[in-house]
């Protein structure tokens, strides 16, 4: 499959009194068309800020892309001039935002703000707007849009808003969508709904979606692909099965390991214990190690390349070099990777390949 | 688990007046029992009345009818300052935002020891320091966090100041409000395995408010789903999951994500139709199995019963 993005060795900082904050310490992947890859990780991971970075949405100052490339449709959308990307952002690019109460202006009626987009990217005259801005409600599940689209946000519930946002979104038909937290702020029934629409949305019109989130379960529903990051960093990218049934990263195993299973209930939960480092002073070798139980001597003093594990999976530990001791995961991923063995696929492989 | 009840909720309502005409009934007659040292889950959607029958419990709000007994005693109605008091420091709270709920301008030495102070547990300022210390290492907190501000801490570390602010007092019974809704996935694992760990030491007793089902069912013991203030369905936890009768339980359930793609791809949501009810008969609280309440009229009653046995 063909990659539309490409983000290369991307660095993100920002300025403050204290110091510089190195938000996004050099991330890699790229995205495939027609793709769902989740970002998941705990908040100050970096996840937010890497995604906003494609949309050029970093407030500068005091944020600034330091260093790095996002390569997409031709063009470093890292030096694009603000002029240029804004024909990109809401048209091949678009964002739905974690929250619905705070992203839609209280002001504005619905209808304008979705027709906003489609008059000033596909030149649509005001009533050409109206019909598509009916057409997208409709494709997003909002019953009687013909008199809804007269009314202001606070007449509708979160589920609704949360709708409305991603008709905006949609509105341009983006090769792109970025969806930060889509469902945080959203019942699990209303949940279900919105993760089902955007499943049906993609399969309709062949966009790729960014998804981010910190809820395993919601990652295990709607990714093809999944990266985990810590402290700026991608620590492990894989499959959805590679990141579940095989995981090789110990922070992967912690969050995988903090979230219980309808069918476990004595053990207790895997907490990673102490919190996330800070990032004005991130520490020397690997920034996991201070909470990693299994981290070795090297962790404190060296940063771990990126290993292969195969060729769609690579994880950022020092123990899958060809020298680390043998180390058994927790209990609860050890049954999930046996699940997987059970597949057909090896998950015992080592290799000290390192890209 | 003893079977003694330490919390008896009959027939509570909690209505809301929001205009001259219009009431908004909030909690609408439910009952329940929480027995000695068990965690009792409330869960449903947003709006449904879980967090008002919570603050209604412990009266932070006055019911609008209904009995709440706590060790046969009645809590609601008439009640004299001292014997108010003496609730008080038997019941404590945990409340979901651990931003908003403690007192920025205050030291976490004085927002763990307002309990103390409130009911004269402690004699000297030194018995209080030293009282506040222990707390603090219990819930997993240095000693010397004790002089700090709220702003200097962590979301994870102010949930555990405020299950130090609850415990402070040498509560039986702690309703929990969403306690772990605004942390972090690997930080609410930190805090579910304190409330174990804490309920073991000191026998305590929990309601447990939360919309995040799995981990509902991780740590409760019973579950009452509630829906539109009213509880639809209580059960042993397993028996919940492995056999839930209300169609509007199983809509609940097939809509939770698991940490499983195999799963995943394969789940069927279940909608929830409320006009699939026999809408002529009001529909009551009825024990299909021991221990298993369902909501239902005198037909879906035989129907549930039946579905029982098939499994």
């Amino acid at each position: 499959m063909e990659n539309i993005l490409e983000v290369k060795d991307l660095h993100i900082s920002f300025d403050t009194f204290g110091g510089e904050v190195k938000a996004v310490r050099g991330v890699s992947f790229d995205l495939k068309k027609g793709e769902t890859l989740a970002i998941v990780g705990e908040s100050g991971s970096g996840k937010s800020v890497t995604t906003r970075a494609l949309a050029r949405l970093i407030p500068s100052p005091p944020g600034r892309i330091k260093e790095g490339e996002i390569l997409f449709d031709g063009k470093d959308l890292a030096k694009l001039k603000e002029n240029d990307m804004q024909k990109i952002r809401g048209k091949d690019i678009s964002t739905i935002f974690q929250d619905p109460m705070t992203s839609l202006n209280p002001t504005m009626k619905i209808g304008n703000q979705i027709m906003e987009g489609l008059i000033k990217h596909q030149k649509m005259s005001k009533s050409q707007a109206k019909k598509r801005a009916v057409e997208l409600l409709e494709l997003v599940g909002l019953p009687n849009p013909t008199e809804r689209i007269d009314q202001y946000p606070h007449q509708f519930s979160g589920g609704q808003r949360q709708r409305v946002v991603i008709a905006i979104a949609l509105a341009c038909n983006p090769k792109i969508l970025i969806a930060d937290e889509p469902t945080t702020a959203l019942d699990v029934t209303i949940q279900a709904q919105i993760l089902e629409l955007m499943k049906d949305i993609q399969k309709k019109t062949d966009s790729s979606i960014i998804f981010i989130t910190h809820d395993l379960g919601v990652v295990a529903n709607v990714a093809d692909r999944v990266a985990v990051m810590y402290a700026g960093k991608i620590v492990e990218i894989g499959t959805v099965d590679e990141i579940f049934y095989n995981p090789k990263h110990p922070y992967t195993w912690g969050l995988l390991g903090s979230m219980p299973t309808l069918d476990n209930t004595g053990d207790d939960l895997i907490a990673i214990p102490g919190s996330p480092p800070d990032m004005l002073k991130p520490p020397k070798g690997d920034a996991f190690a201070p909470r990693n139980e299994y981290a070795l001597e090297i962790d404190k003093e060296m940063e771990p390349p990126m290993f292969k594990v195969s060729d769609t999976h690579y994880a950022a530990t020092w123990l899958l070099h060809e020298y680390a001791p043998d180390v058994q995961p927790p209990a609860p991923v050890l049954r999930r990777m046996k699940g997987f063995s059970n597949t057909g696929a090896d998950s015992n492989s080592k290799e000290g390949e390192q890209r | 688990m003893s079977q003694e009840k330490l919390l008896e909720v009959t027939n509570l309502k909690q209505h809301f007046k929001t205009g001259r005409h219009s009431v908004v009934k909030a909690i609408d007659g439910i009952s329940f029992d929480i027995y000695q040292g068990e965690t009792f889950g409330l869960v449903g959607e947003s709006g449904c009345g879980k967090s008002t029958t919570g603050r209604t419990i412990i009266r932070l709000y006055d019911a609008t009818d209904g009995d709440v007994k706590f060790k046969g005693e009645d809590v609601h109605g008439k009640k004299s300052n001292r014997d108010l008091k003496k609730f008080n420091q038997k019941m404590q709270m945990i409340f979901q935002d651990p931003y908003a709920s403690l007192n920025p301008r205050m030291t976490v030495l004085d927002i763990i020891a307002e309990g103390l102070d409130v009911h004269g547990l402690v004699k000297d300022e030194k018995a209080r320091k030293q009282r506040v210390e222990e707390l603090l290492e219990r819930v997993g907190l240095n000693k010397e966090h004790a002089n700090r501000y709220p702003h200097e801490f962590s979301g994870g570390q102010r949930q555990r100041i405020g299950i130090a602010r609850a415990l402070a007092v040498d509560p039986e019974f702690i309703i929990a409000d969403e306690p772990i809704s605004a942390l972090d996935v690997s930080i609410q694992a930190q805090v579910v395995n304190l409330l174990k760990k804490l309920q073991k030491e000191h026998g305590l007793t929990y309601l447990f408010i939360a919309h995040d089902l799995s981990m509902v069912k991780y740590i409760s013991d019973r579950i009452g789903v509630m829906y539109f203030g009213k509880l639809v369905e209580l059960a042993d936890s397993d028996e919940l999951y492995k056999n839930p009768l209300h169609p509007y339980t199983k809509s609940l359930l097939s809509a939770i994500p698991l940490p499983d793609p195999d799963y995943e791809r394969n789940r069927q949501r279940i909608a929830y139709d409320p006009s699939q009810h026999d809408t002529s008969e009001e529909p009551e609280f009825r024990e299909i199995s021991p221990g298993h309440w369902v909501s239902c009229t005198t037909k879906e009653f035989e129907a549930y019963k039946q579905e029982l046995n098939k499994n």
